[in-house]
């Protein structure tokens, strides 16, 4: 921050009027994508080559939609942020609609969940669109409702809109990570916006609460084999966390497998490309388990260098949006770095085994071009909002 | 500015990133965890996980006789596999598989086309056959040398040796007893695999040696073996007999020179059943009609529906039995050896008593009748062996009393096990103590009404002529690794006094007696100082007509350096043990007793 400071300083009598672009953050998200290219093709060539006969196959998808995804982050972080004002309502109508889509003829399956759409050829996962969506949707509904935020009223109508989407996503696309995110994103920007602590520690202890419960309650019901049978796969994935050794074959075999990827890394990794759980051990190592791959083959400090290049993009977000000229703006960036702080920390819980497996990807790094292109767009609109500091107001 | 945001919501961003950072930095501590405190033993999972072994047979330890000659050895067989991703030539590698393999077409062709790692055309190929295949040198053939058990000898010491099976683990015999010394350590090539189990080609192999097994060098003496095994299967033929059993011990130490018996079997082809015993089989089956039949109540029991599969196993183990040891029979006049001894230690009865047999003695109500009819007269102690006069041995018997005699049977080690390094011994079949009363003393005197193994009944002479201390049979004497060095030592101890050494004197004197002026004098053998007992027994049941001939003897009558047990089962015409066994010993005497001088 220091050094910033210092160009900042040396630069004010010429250029007060300058705007101002925050390079650190564009170059960081443009290295995780070369890295997250890399490491798509080291833990994928394996399996593409065999399913596909093309090394390259997981790749070169990625890769177009990597170039996609850039354009339209140049593009979004020309547009002033606050034209995005106005497509509020249509943002959060047309995620719902993508969602509902989901059920209709559009839908693919894949993997054994609908969560995706096929317009014009393009596949495309509509809980990425409900993401970004919710945050320009959310930025705006706190900005006009200004002071009643303040109410317990006006807390709980704000998360009205969100647990609508969240519920959509959760049962019509059967993708129970995605919700969470969206709540997750949600629960971030009101905290933010909200002048309060107490009622979100409480919630923050209410939810904690029940998740615990939830757990105890399942480790009991499996006890008794009448009531095992009745566990469906969420509670299976539970035990299969609590212990993954004994669901060896079974739920916790994804897991297992991520453990003997990551503990078999060590300090410094077996070097790039010579990991042996991706050959067909590690279910998804280019997709959700690309984590434990990286720990495989780059090791402790691989994962490490990985965590601080996340840790520094939320850190320059932290600064745009504490930047930002107004709350609108301000919160639209707190969204994104919600956006990413929660996949991050979920994704690395879930290939260590912290939490329980569901499917979430590591942002920019893992395979999924919907994924890759909502979050450059996303950054596209904070790069935007960076741009429209003036460094007269540092 | 007007706009500008709020501080508390600086603040609350300030507190997002820092719960951020909080996290990450818990989520490093659980990869420190995972990847430094918990990584060898994930790292071991996943090895074990990958790595794909591939055993390397090792050399099982021969069996050598005392002299060094093989017993047991291994020859090298090859097995021929295909792997499809070497293959150039798939056409002409099935024309040259199926030429010198002498397999059809369509076998090969389907094993050659299959995507695996690496498919097994055929096992147990000749080393000539596999060097020529693989002088041939076409790609993605590969010839593995392995190891299969060989017995130079096929049948000899068939059922004291033992064979093994396909995973080189001892069957039956020698080789299961000892399989820890002989099996040796498998090796083992370990090589990374992906998970369709295909070998990473870039990965190193990991190989592990094998450990050859020891070779195990027993007492038997292949040179013995075979002229006892010779003599065996001459009696057998000659007096049609259904089995005949020969022991031939060190009576000092009980190393076992030979073991005998026939019919045995080819153990090169253990699964095949022989000839031999298929007709004894056969002699069994129809005796048993021929009782069933005779039975009035003409119920037989209901015979149990095997399966041909059970039927061949059963016949199998039968071919497989030891009679030596696995069967126990009546001992008879043999046995007398024991009232002998047990009478002289106890004091009950001295050389110089004199008894008086009319041909028969009458115990409470029975009358038991000696088998000379008109009776043996007055005689003493010498000359009541000598004839294996029944009264005599009755009343020695009854004078020592069946607590005593009890007493005896277990100094001598008659009720235990002898203890021999084979499997599967059988126990000694004896009355209850408390449910003795005279009439069976009695019999137990003369060696009726009871049953032993003729290993059994070998031991216990050998114990008592040998200056009275019990010895424990055996075949093993030592492990020797591939170098030559001594691993163990089989040798056994001689065990506790039985009986003491003037006894001991006494009985190889009266014993002597026997087979130079009473009913063992065909087994004399010029030249050399014989001792021995003759027996007849009838097999039970009982009135079948068919009896066991038996004779033990040793030598020098003395100083007894070796002793044997001829057990004659069912022979037909004469069946005096004097008549039939004796000579069987005398003729082994005849040519081992030089050999063992030598």
């Amino acid at each position: 921050m220091a050094t910033r400071f210092r160009t900042v300083q040396g630069g004010i009598r010429q250029s007060n009027n300058e705007p101002y672009f925050d390079y650190s953050l564009l170059f960081t998200v443009l290295f995780l994508i070369a890295f997250g290219l890399m490491m798509i093709y080291s833990s994928s060539s394996y399996k593409a080559n065999l399913d596909y006969d093309d090394s390259a196959y997981f790749l070169k998808k990625q890769l177009v939609a990597a170039l996609f995804g850039i354009a339209g982050m140049v593009v979004v972080s020309r547009v002033p942020y606050h034209v995005w004002e106005g497509f509020a309502v249509p943002a959060y109508i047309v995620s719902a609609v993508l969602i509902v889509l989901v059920k209709t003829p559009l839908g693919i399956t894949s993997h054994g969940a609908t969560r995706w759409i096929k317009i014009m050829g393009f596949s495309l996962q509509p809980a990425e669109v409900a993401k970004l969506g919710m945050i320009i949707f959310l930025a705006c509904l706190v900005c006009k409702m200004g002071k009643r935020i303040r109410t317990t009223k006006g807390l709980f109508a704000l998360l009205i809109p969100p647990g609508i989407i969240a519920v959509m996503v959760w049962k019509i696309t059967q993708n129970m990570s995605s919700a969470i995110i969206i709540l997750g994103i949600a629960m971030l920007m009101i905290f933010v916006a909200s002048p309060d602590y107490k009622r979100f520690v409480i919630m923050a202890l209410a939810g904690s609460s029940v998740i615990a419960l939830a757990v105890f309650a399942i480790v009991k019901m499996a006890e008794s084999p009448e009531m095992m049978e009745k566990l469906e796969f969420r509670g299976l994935r539970i035990l299969a966390w609590l212990n993954p050794e004994a669901y060896a074959d079974g739920k916790g075999f994804q897991t297992l497998q991520a453990l003997y990827a990551i503990g078999s890394g060590g300090i410094f990794g077996k070097g790039l490309g010579e990991s042996i759980q991706k050959l067909g051990f590690l279910p998804e190592a280019q997709n959700d388990m690309i984590f434990s791959i990286i720990c495989e083959e780059l090791g402790l400090f691989g994962a490490v260098a990985v965590i601080l290049l996340f840790l520094l993009l939320i850190w320059r977000c932290m600064i745009i949006a504490n930047n930002a000229p107004d709350l609108f703006g301000a919160l639209l960036v707190v969204g994104v770095m919600g956006h990413l702080a929660i996949q991050v920390i979920l994704n690395i819980a879930v290939c260590t085994s912290v939490i329980p497996n569901t499917g979430i990807s590591l942002p920019f790094i893992s395979y999924g071009g919907s994924s890759v292109m909502f979050l450059l767009v996303e950054i596209g609109i904070v790069l935007n909002v960076g741009r429209s500091i003036r460094l007269k107001d540092l | 500015m007007s706009n500008k945001n709020k501080t508390y919501n600086r603040k609350k961003v300030v507190a997002l990133f820092f719960f951020c950072v909080i996290t990450f930095f818990l989520l490093f501590v659980r990869l420190i965890q995972l990847m430094i405190f918990q990584s060898a033993y994930y790292t071991d999972k996943s090895v074990q996980l990958h790595e794909r072994e591939r055993s390397i047979k090792a050399a099982r330890g021969r069996i050598l006789d005392r002299n060094g000659v093989v017993l047991a050895d291994n020859k090298t067989v090859c097995t021929i596999s295909v792997i499809h991703s070497q293959i150039e030539d798939e056409e002409a590698v099935i024309s040259f598989l199926c030429e010198e393999l002498e397999l059809s077409e369509e076998y090969v062709r389907k094993r050659v086309e299959k995507y695996s790692s690496m498919e097994r055309i055929r096992s147990n190929v000749s080393k000539e056959l596999g060097d020529e295949i693989r002088e041939a040198d076409l790609a993605g053939v590969k010839v593995d040398e392995d190891y299969k058990r060989y017995y130079p000898y096929d049948a000899l010491g068939s059922k004291v040796l033992g064979f093994t099976g396909g995973d080189n683990q001892g069957i039956i015999g020698l080789e299961v007893i000892y399989d820890e010394y002989l099996s040796g350590e498998e090796g083992m090539i370990l090589t990374l695999t992906d998970a369709a189990g295909i070998e990473i080609e870039a990965a190193s192999e990991r190989r592990q040696e094998p450990v050859p097994g020891n070779d195990l060098v027993v007492s038997l003496d292949y040179n013995i073996q075979s002229y006892a095994t010779q003599l065996a299967k001459q009696v057998m033929a000659t007096k049609e007999a259904d089995r005949v059993s020969l022991i031939v011990m060190n009576p000092k130490n009980g190393e076992i020179m030979a073991m005998v018996d026939v019919p045995e079997f080819n153990l090169n082809e253990p699964y095949t059943l022989t000839p031999e015993y298929e007709a004894l089989r056969a002699k069994e089956e129809a005796r048993k009609q021929a009782a069933a039949s005779d039975e009035t109540s003409g119920e037989a029991p209901p015979e149990e529906q095997k399966t041909q599969e059970e039927l061949k196993q059963e016949k199998l183990n039968g071919m497989w039995r030891n009679g030596c040891i696995n069967d126990t029979y009546e001992p008879g006049s043999t046995f007398k050896v024991v009232t002998a001894a047990a009478a002289l230690e106890s004091g009950c009865a001295t050389l110089a008593d004199t008894f008086s047999c009319p041909g028969f003695i009458v115990v409470d109500d029975r009358r038991i009748r000696c088998h000379k009819v008109g009776g043996h007269g007055a005689e003493d102690f010498t000359k009541g062996i000598c004839n294996s006069c029944n009264p005599v041995f009755v009343t020695l018997g009854l004078r020592i009393g069946a607590e005593r005699y009890y007493d005896y049977l277990k100094q001598f080690g008659l009720l235990d096990k002898t203890g021999v390094d084979l499997p599967g011994e059988a126990g000694t079949i004896m009355h209850q103590k408390d449910a003795v009363g005279n009439v069976e003393l009695a019999t137990m005197s003369f060696g009726q009404s009871f049953q032993i193994t003729p290993l059994q009944l070998a031991t216990t002479v050998s114990s008592i002529i040998n200056g009275g201390k019990r010895i424990t049979p055996h075949l093993a004497v030592r492990a020797v690794d591939a170098e030559g060095n001594q691993v163990e030592s089989f040798e056994k101890e001689a065990g506790r006094q039985i009986v003491s050494a003037e006894t001991s004197g006494t009985m190889r004197m009266l014993l002597e007696k026997v087979v130079s002026e009473g009913g063992g004098a065909k087994a004399q053998v010029e030249g050399y100082r014989i001792g021995g007992k003759t027996a007849t027994s009838q097999t039970l049941p009982r009135g079948s007509g068919r009896y066991i001939a038996s004779f033990v003897g040793f030598s020098p009558a003395d100083d007894p350096e070796v002793l044997a047990l001829v057990v004659i089962h069912s022979p037909q015409g004469t069946y005096y043990g004097g008549q039939i066994a004796a000579p069987v010993i005398r003729q082994l005497f005849e040519n081992v007793l030089p050999y063992l001088e030598k």
